[in-house]
């Protein structure tokens, strides 16, 4: 017996249950709505609202600004660079929503690189409960963009909000399953020194979203 | 890298002795336990939650084949391969073959309990391959040259102090100034380059889902992705008790898994892991294995089938008062606390680990914690039993063990033991019986278990923690 079959041996004969895939199914969806009934109440009327809350407070520590279109991505992120005396060289999310956009002065071609400073990026969507940003790699999302830059400066489409986690699980069953989802919840941080939290371990020490319309 | 040494009676008497551990072990699980308790305010729910979320596991387990069966098709489709392991030398042996025909000379590794568990770190360094943890608490226990006290907080117990003092020794560039923000910064710059110079990188999961066939880790620091992403082979080793239906059930325990360990809703990075790197992709590995471990889990689908809910969220280990007293090291096995405490017997076998099962107060703290509502008292008393039908324990103090354990075990019983047998226990102290119970010597000279003057054991260790 090689290692597979003697594990799946061992668990067979400890677990003689069998069943229809179907009635598998049924029962994993009501674990599933079992947890869902514990939850505590969301006030959902306004996601992108508590999206904010939620990806603005302390414990997670995102910060945030809201604009009327995608388009006003550039003056905002002009305004993040003064304010935070970047270099307006930065790297931008190989996404045409973002590639297509009149950046103006700035100049968005640096490529991306262990120390970039700033890269600027796009999420696919965002789950209002917890304040993640969602990202699916792929050709226009490489995963590294959300992991190596200093600042990460995100645009979410209030349209693609999804209340809560589970929401988010529904939503990706249609899609094809990428090589990382990455559900990006606030500032690389650390509480590995006497659990204290710190910003800023390997990840990006600052991330500010951009809510868009 | 050192791994605790003497016997668990040993290493308790030098945890004792160290001021500096106690310090240590109350700034890190304190701070836990209350970001811990404000999460689990705001969750009204929470026990139902606690009994929803085993109900996840159970499902899983109890089509465990079912499931896993699924896993491995949907992982093999996404491009992956997947080796099976019955045990820690298995599994080292596959890890270090694929090291090896990648040509590594260099892998990095991102925190992961399992990797302990089967000895990976002494099998990389054996093998010869530069090893470099990238976890920021893994990395100051790799300066140090020890092993991880602590499940989620592997250095929890090293000061600040010491950590300072690691880095200004070791690190190229010396930290600008002792706080923590700096040292985190000091970290980064040393680790940056080596995320991209390793040929192979090694995670853990914290589950595999079998609906995708993607694995999924949850961190915060950022060094998983890092660890995962440049290189051109990725490792997951990984349990098969981590076996779960759906990107949704992965995602509701993960709910109560890090609100348990941190207290936050989510940890900065929820990631699952799906194959290598696909054809338009412009990063990613370009191989994908899954290392699937038994090590002993199939046992104890049967023996304690309970505790392969286990999340590893470390909650048991802060809310544990003999934890906190004697921290991770003297346990003397990759997982400490209640839950290794359940665990290394059946690992390592009960004859040479039975002390564990006793280091234990019984006052159900654990399990009132615990996320999955794994009755860890229970287990523990399970092992106690066990140990003696077989007759590992000591004859001579059977009798006083006995009513020790029979007392302890029943917590109505433990309370008026509280009020009423304390004479009585002066009295087994003096025929020299209590000095000869598991732990019982270890606790005298610093918690005068057997002769308390007007207090109880419990009130004892609670003020000891305080002070
Ligand atoms: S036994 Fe429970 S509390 Fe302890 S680590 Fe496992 S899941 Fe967490």
């Amino acid at each position: 017996m090689n290692a597979r079959e003697a594990i799946f041996a061992a668990i067979n004969k400890a677990r003689t249950e069998s069943g229809a895939s179907a009635a598998i199914a049924a029962e994993a969806q009501a674990c599933s709505e079992a947890m869902k009934r514990t939850l505590p109440a969301l006030d959902l009327s306004d996601l992108a609202a508590l999206f904010t809350a939620r990806a603005g407070a302390e414990k997670v520590g995102a910060t945030l600004e809201r604009v009327a279109a995608l388009g006003e991505l550039p003056a905002a992120v002009a305004r993040y660079v003064a304010a935070n005396n970047l270099a307006p060289d930065f790297a931008v999310q190989p996404d045409p929503r973002l590639r297509q956009l009149d950046w103006g002065a700035l100049r968005p071609g640096a490529p991306l690189r262990p120390d970039s400073a700033l890269a600027v990026g796009i999420a696919l969507c965002g789950v209002a409960e917890t304040g993640s940003l969602v990202f699916h790699s792929g050709s226009e999302a490489p995963t590294l963009y959300e992991f190596l830059p200093l600042h990460h400066l995100v645009a979410l489409d209030a349209q693609s909000l999804l209340p809560r986690l589970e929401d988010y699980a529904v939503f990706a069953r249609d899609l094809a399953v990428p090589r990382n989802v990455n559900l990006v919840t606030g500032a690389s941080g650390t509480t590995d020194i006497e659990g204290v939290l710190a910003r800023g371990a390997h990840g990006p020490g600052r991330l500010h979203i951009v809510i868009f319309n | 890298m050192s791994a605790p040494a003497g016997t668990f009676h040993d290493r308790v008497e030098k945890a004792l002795h160290d001021p500096q551990l106690k310090i240590a072990l109350e700034r890190t699980t304190g701070n836990a336990r209350r970001k811990r308790a404000a999460a689990v305010e705001a969750w009204p729910e929470f026990s139902a939650a606690r009994a929803a979320a085993a109900a996840i596991k159970d499902h899983a387990l109890a089509h465990m084949a079912y499931y896993l069966e699924m896993f491995e098709r949907n992982a093999l489709a996404s491009g992956a391969q997947v080796h099976w392991a019955r045990d820690p030398d298995e599994a080292r042996r596959i890890v270090v073959e694929i090291c090896k025909a990648a040509g590594a000379k260099t892998v990095t590794r991102s925190k992961s309990m399992l990797g302990e568990e089967i000895g990976l770190p002494h099998a990389l360094a054996e093998a010869g391959l530069r090893r470099v943890e990238t976890d920021l608490a893994e990395h100051i226990i790799q300066l140090a040259g020890e092993t991880p006290s602590h499940i989620i907080w592997p250095a929890a117990h090293r000061t600040r102090e010491d950590v300072a003092k690691l880095f200004d020794q070791y690190h190229r560039e010396k930290p600008p100034a002792h706080d923590v923000v700096s040292m985190v910064g000091s970290a980064r710059k040393e680790l940056r380059a080596d995320f991209f110079a390793a040929e192979v990188g090694i995670s853990g999961a914290n589950f595999l889902v079998a609906e995708t066939g993607a694995i999924c880790t949850i961190t915060n620091e950022g060094n998983a992705e890092l660890t995962t992403t440049p290189p051109r082979v990725h490792i997951v080793t990984a349990g098969i008790e981590k076996i779960v239906a759906s990107t949704e059930h992965a995602l509701q325990l993960t709910r109560l898994l890090v609100r348990s360990a941190t207290g936050a809703d989510l940890t900065q990075y929820t990631t699952f892991h799906s194959g290598p790197k696909r054809a338009a992709d412009r990063d990613g590995p370009e191989q994908f294995h899954i290392v699937l471990v038994d090590h002993e889990r199939t046992k104890m689908l049967s023996e304690l089938p309970e505790m392969l809910r286990c999340l590893r969220c470390g909650a048991c280990l802060n809310h544990c008062v003999v934890y906190r007293a004697i921290g991770g090291h003297a346990y003397g096995g990759a997982y400490p606390g209640p839950m290794g405490s359940v665990l290394t017997p059946a690992f390592d076998g009960l004859q040479q680990t039975r002390d564990l099962p006793s280091a234990c107060t019984l006052n159900g703290q654990c399990k009132q914690v615990c996320p999955v509502d794994i009755p860890l008292p229970t287990m523990l008393r399970h092992w106690r039993s066990r140990s003696w039908r077989a007759g590992y324990e000591p004859k001579i103090a059977g009798a006083a063990i006995s009513i020790w354990a029979f007392v302890a075990a029943r917590p109505a019983l433990y309370q008026l033991a509280q009020t009423f047998a304390l004479p009585a226990m002066r009295l087994f102290a003096k025929a020299g019986w209590i000095s000869s119970l598991p732990l019982a010597s270890g606790w005298t000279a610093h918690r005068d278990f057997p002769k308390p003057p007007r207090q109880t054991f419990l009130t004892m260790i609670r003020k000891g923690n305080r002070s």
